[in-house]
C-alpha cells in the first residue's frame, strides 16, 4: 500500500440474507484528507464503513487499513463515531471519554487528562462531571465525538456525524474536523447532507444502490454535469427556437444548458434576431444537483 | 492473547464499577441479609409454636401414691437419653375405674395427652392416641425401669456402675461427613452460579439497547467483550463472595468453640486448604462456562421479555447439572460420579465433590486443565454466536473463519 493511501478497499461485498447491501465497492483514502462517503438512505454506506473498521467481515473483497491486513490490528489508530450513538448513561461525560480512549490503548488517567482540555476546547467544560443521561442530544453526541478522537488517532471513521445537531453545533463539529485534518490526521465520513460534504470533502466516494457511483474530487463531481445559463431576453417573447434543445421557461427568462461549445453561438443567434441581452449568467452545478443525478441515474439502471 | 486480556480488563473494569458504584449494588450484597431475616422470622414463628404446643404436650401415669417416685425416679432416669420433644410426664391419682379415668384424660378438653399409664407397675397398661404411639413405648420403659428399681431395691436414678468416658478428636473424618463436606461444596458453588452466573444472561442487553456494542466492537475483539463481561461479573461475584466469607469467617471467630472443633470431622480428604482453594478455582470454571453460555445466549435476546424467557431454560440446566453433581457425591467413584466429572459443565461441581472423599490431587489439575479448554471453547463459540446474531456478520458461521482469513 502506498504511503499516502491510509485506507485501500478493493470490491467489497457484503449481502444480508439475500440483499446485496454492498456490492464491490472500492475506496482509496489519502492521508491527511477529508473524504466523504456519500450515499442516499440504504446505499450501503454504513456496511462500507462497517467492513472498512472490521465490525463485519465482507463476503468478497479486500481491505487494508493504516498498513494493517485486519482493521482491528490498528484499532488504537483509529477513531470511530458510529450511526447509532452509543453512551453508557450512567457514566460522567469525562469517564466516557476517557473509557473510549481505554478501548483505543490510551492510559485511563491521561484520558481523563485530555478529556477535560477536549471538553474545554467545545465549551463544554461544565459538562466534564455530568452523567451521560443528563446532557442534551447535541452534548451527549459530542461527548461521543470527543470520545472518538481523544486518543489522537490517524484515521477519524464518523458514520453520519451531523445527524441530530443543531446548525450551531454543526458548525462546531466542521471546524472540529477541520481542526483535525490540520493536525495530520484522515477523516471519513458518511452523509447523505450535500452541504457538509460541499464545505468539508477534500474527495468524495459516492455509493447508490450499493455500488459505487462516482469516485474524485468536489470539482470533479461537478464537473460531471454540464453548466447551467439563464438568459432574459429584453423584449419578453418566446425565443426557445434559438435556445439550445431543452431550454425551459423560468419566470421572464429561460434556462439551459450550456452546449460542449460555449456560449457564444446562441448568444449570436439571439443578437442577430434583435431579442436583445437582458441578463446572462452561467451557473456551475452544485454537489447536490451532481449527488441526485447520479442516484437517479442508478435507480433507472436498477428499474432496468 | 496478553492483547485480549488486557483489553477484556478495560471492559471489566467498567462493568465492575458500573455495577458496584451503585445503590443497587448494597441491595444486591445484603440480599442474604433479606433471606436470612425471613427464614428467621418463619423459623422463630414455627419454633414459638412449636414450643406452645410442647408446653401444653403430655403423658399421664395414673399410679397409686406409694409408686409415683418409683415412676417419677424412672422417668428422670430415661429422659436423659430421650428427644428433648417428648412430652412432659404427669402423676395422677386413680380415681375409680383406671380404663374410664385413662379414656377421659385422653378426651379431655383443653390437653394434649398422647398416653396414659394406669394399673400397677407389675401390670401396667397404656392407653394412647393413634399418634401417640412413641410415648407408649416410652410409658412402657418407664413402667419397666420402675418395675425393675422395684425388683432389685435400687433406685431407678442410682447408678449401678459409673462408665469412664474419654473424648478423643477423630484422626480421620468420617466417610459421611466427609460426604456431607461434598454436597456443601456442590451446593455454595450451586448458590453461588444461580446467583451471579446467570445474571449474565442480560449484561449485554446494555450494550445492546444503548449501542455502545458498535463502539466495543470497532475497537477490541468480541473475544475481549465477552471475557471482559465475564471477568466484571465474576469481580462482582468475589466482591459478594468476600464480603460475606469475611462476615461468616468473623462470625465463626467470635463463636465461643473454634472453627477447627467445628470443622475437624468434616475435613475433606484432600485437607480444608485444599478444599477451598479448588473450590474457589472450580467456582471460577463453573461461573465462567455457565455465564458464557449465558452471555451467549442473552446476546440473541432482543428485549427483556427475551431474556425472561431464556432464563428457565438456564436455570433448569444450572438445576440439572447440580442434580447430577450431587449424585456423584452420593456414589464416590460410581460411573455416574465419572460422568459428572468429566461432562463440562457438571465438572466443576462434581470434582469439588471429590476432593471430598478422594484424597488424590493430580485429577484436579486435569479436571482444571479440562475446564479451562471448555472454557476457552464455550468462549470462542458464544462469541461466534453473538457475532452472527447481533453484529449480523453474516456469512456461513462456519466458513466465515475462512473467509476472514482470506481477506487477511
Amino acid at each position: 500500500m502506498s504511503d499516502t493511501i491510509i485506507v485501500r478497499a478493493e470490491g467489497l461485498v457484503k449481502s444480508f440474507g439475500g440483499y446485496r447491501a454492498v456490492d464491490g465497492v472500492s475506496v482509496s483514502v489519502e492521508r491527511g484528507t477529508i473524504h466523504g462517503i456519500l450515499g442516499p438512505n440504504g446505499a450501503g454506506k454504513t456496511t462500507t464503513l462497517r467492513m472498512l473498521l472490521g465490525i463485519i467481515d465482507p463476503d468478497e473483497g479486500s481491505r487494508q487499513v493504516l498498513g494493517a491486513r485486519h482493521p482491528r490490528d490498528a484499532a488504537h489508530n483509529i477513531g470511530y463515531l458510529p450511526e447509532e450513538r452509543g453512551l453508557y448513561p450512567t457514566m460522567k461525560a469525562r469517564e466516557a471519554i476517557a473509557f473510549m480512549g481505554a478501548l483505543r490503548g490510551l492510559d485511563w488517567k491521561e484520558g481523563r487528562k485530555r478529556a477535560d482540555a477536549l471538553l474545554e476546547r467545545v465549551g463544554l467544560a461544565h459538562a466534564a462531571d455530568l452523567k451521560i443521561r443528563k446532557l442534551s442530544k447535541g452534548m451527549a453526541q459530542f461527548v461521543q465525538v470527543l470520545g472518538s478522537i481523544v486518543h489522537e488517532p490517524q484515521l477519524i471513521v464518523l458514520d453520519e456525524p451531523f445527524s441530530g445537531l443543531d446548525p450551531v453545533n454543526q458548525e462546531h463539529l466542521e471546524k472540529l474536523i477541520r481542526d483535525q485534518r490540520d493536525r495530520g490526521a484522515t477523516v471519513l465520513f458518511s452523509t447523505h447532507v450535500m452541504s457538509h460534504a460541499e464545505r468539508l470533502c477534500d474527495h468524495l466516494t459516492i455509493i447508490a444502490r450499493s455500488r459505487v457511483r462516482f469516485d474524485g474530487t468536489v470539482d470533479e463531481a461537478r464537473a460531471t454535469l454540464p453548466m447551467r445559463a439563464h438568459y432574459l431576453p429584453k423584449d419578453g417573447v418566446d425565443v426557445s427556437a434559438l435556445l439550445p434543445a431543452g431550454a425551459e421557461r423560468s419566470g421572464k427568462g429561460w434556462r439551459f444548458t450550456v452546449p460542449d461549445d460555449g456560449t457564444e453561438r446562441v448568444v449570436r443567434d439571439l443578437l442577430d434576431a434583435g431579442h436583445g441581452i437582458g441578463g446572462l449568467s452561467i451557473e456551475r452545478p452544485g454537489l447536490h444537483d451532481v449527488f441526485v443525478s447520479i442516484v437517479n441515474a442508478a435507480d433507472a439502471e436498477g428499474a432496468q | 492473547m496478553s492483547r485480549i486480556l488486557k483489553d477484556a480488563m478495560i471492559v471489566a473494569r467498567r462493568d465492575y464499577f458500573a455495577v458496584v458504584a451503585t445503590p443497587t449494588f448494597l441491595l444486591f450484597l445484603l440480599s442474604p441479609l433479606l433471606m436470612i431475616g425471613f427464614g428467621l422470622i418463619g423459623g422463630l414463628g414455627a419454633a414459638q409454636m412449636g414450643k406452645s404446643a410442647g408446653a401444653r404436650r403430655e403423658m399421664v401415669a395414673i399410679v397409686a401414691p406409694a409408686d409415683q417416685a418409683l415412676i417419677q425416679a424412672a422417668d428422670a432416669r430415661l429422659r436423659r437419653t430421650a428427644s428433648p420433644m417428648l412430652p412432659r410426664l404427669v402423676v395422677e391419682k386413680p380415681s375409680g375405674n383406671a380404663d374410664a379415668q385413662a379414656n377421659a384424660i385422653l378426651n379431655e378438653k383443653g390437653r394434649e395427652v398422647s398416653a396414659v399409664l394406669h394399673g400397677s407397675i407389675g401390670a401396667p397398661h397404656i392407653t394412647y392416641r393413634t399418634a401417640g404411639s412413641f410415648s407408649a413405648e416410652y410409658m412402657a420403659s418407664v413402667a419397666e425401669e420402675a418395675a425393675r428399681a422395684r425388683t432389685t431395691g435400687l433406685a431407678p436414678d442410682k447408678a449401678i456402675t459409673k462408665a469412664v468416658r474419654n473424648e478423643i478428636k477423630p484422626k480421620q473424618a468420617r466417610q459421611s461427613t466427609q460426604q456431607a463436606s461434598g454436597y456443601g461444596a456442590v451446593f455454595v458453588i450451586f448458590l453461588l452460579t444461580l446467583l451471579l452466573a446467570g445474571q449474565s444472561v442480560g449484561m449485554l442487553s446494555e450494550e445492546k439497547s444503548n449501542k455502545v456494542i458498535e463502539i466495543l466492537a470497532a475497537a477490541i475483539r468480541l473475544e475481549s467483550i465477552f471475557i471482559g463481561k465475564l471477568l466484571g461479573l465474576f469481580g462482582i461475584a468475589m466482591t459478594f463472595v468476600a464480603f460475606w466469607g469475611t462476615l461468616l469467617g468473623g462470625g465463626v471467630a467470635l463463636l465461643p468453640i473454634t472453627l477447627g472443633d467445628i470443622l475437624s470431622d468434616y475435613t475433606p480428604a484432600i485437607g480444608m486448604p485444599l478444599f477451598l482453594t479448588f473450590g474457589t478455582l472450580y467456582f471460577t470454571m463453573a461461573f465462567m462456562l455457565l455465564g458464557a453460555i449465558f452471555l451467549g445466549m442473552g446476546s440473541l435476546a432482543g428485549s427483556m421479555r427475551e431474556i425472561q424467557l431464556m432464563s428457565l431454560p438456564i436455570t433448569a440446566l444450572q438445576v440439572g447439572m447440580f442434580a447430577l453433581s450431587n449424585a456423584a457425591a452420593s456414589n464416590p467413584g460410581s460411573s455416574i460420579a465419572t460422568f459428572a466429572e468429566w461432562f463440562p459443565f457438571s465438572s466443576p461441581f462434581a470434582m469439588a465433590a471429590r476432593g471430598a472423599t478422594d484424597p488424590s490431587i493430580m485429577p484436579h489439575f486435569i479436571a482444571l486443565a479440562w475446564q479451562a479448554g471448555w472454557v476457552a471453547i464455550v468462549i470462542y463459540l458464544a462469541s461466534a454466536l453473538f457475532k452472527r446474531g447481533v453484529l449480523k456478520s453474516g456469512g456461513n458461521f462456519f466458513s466465515r473463519k475462512r473467509t476472514a482469513i482470506s481477506n487477511g
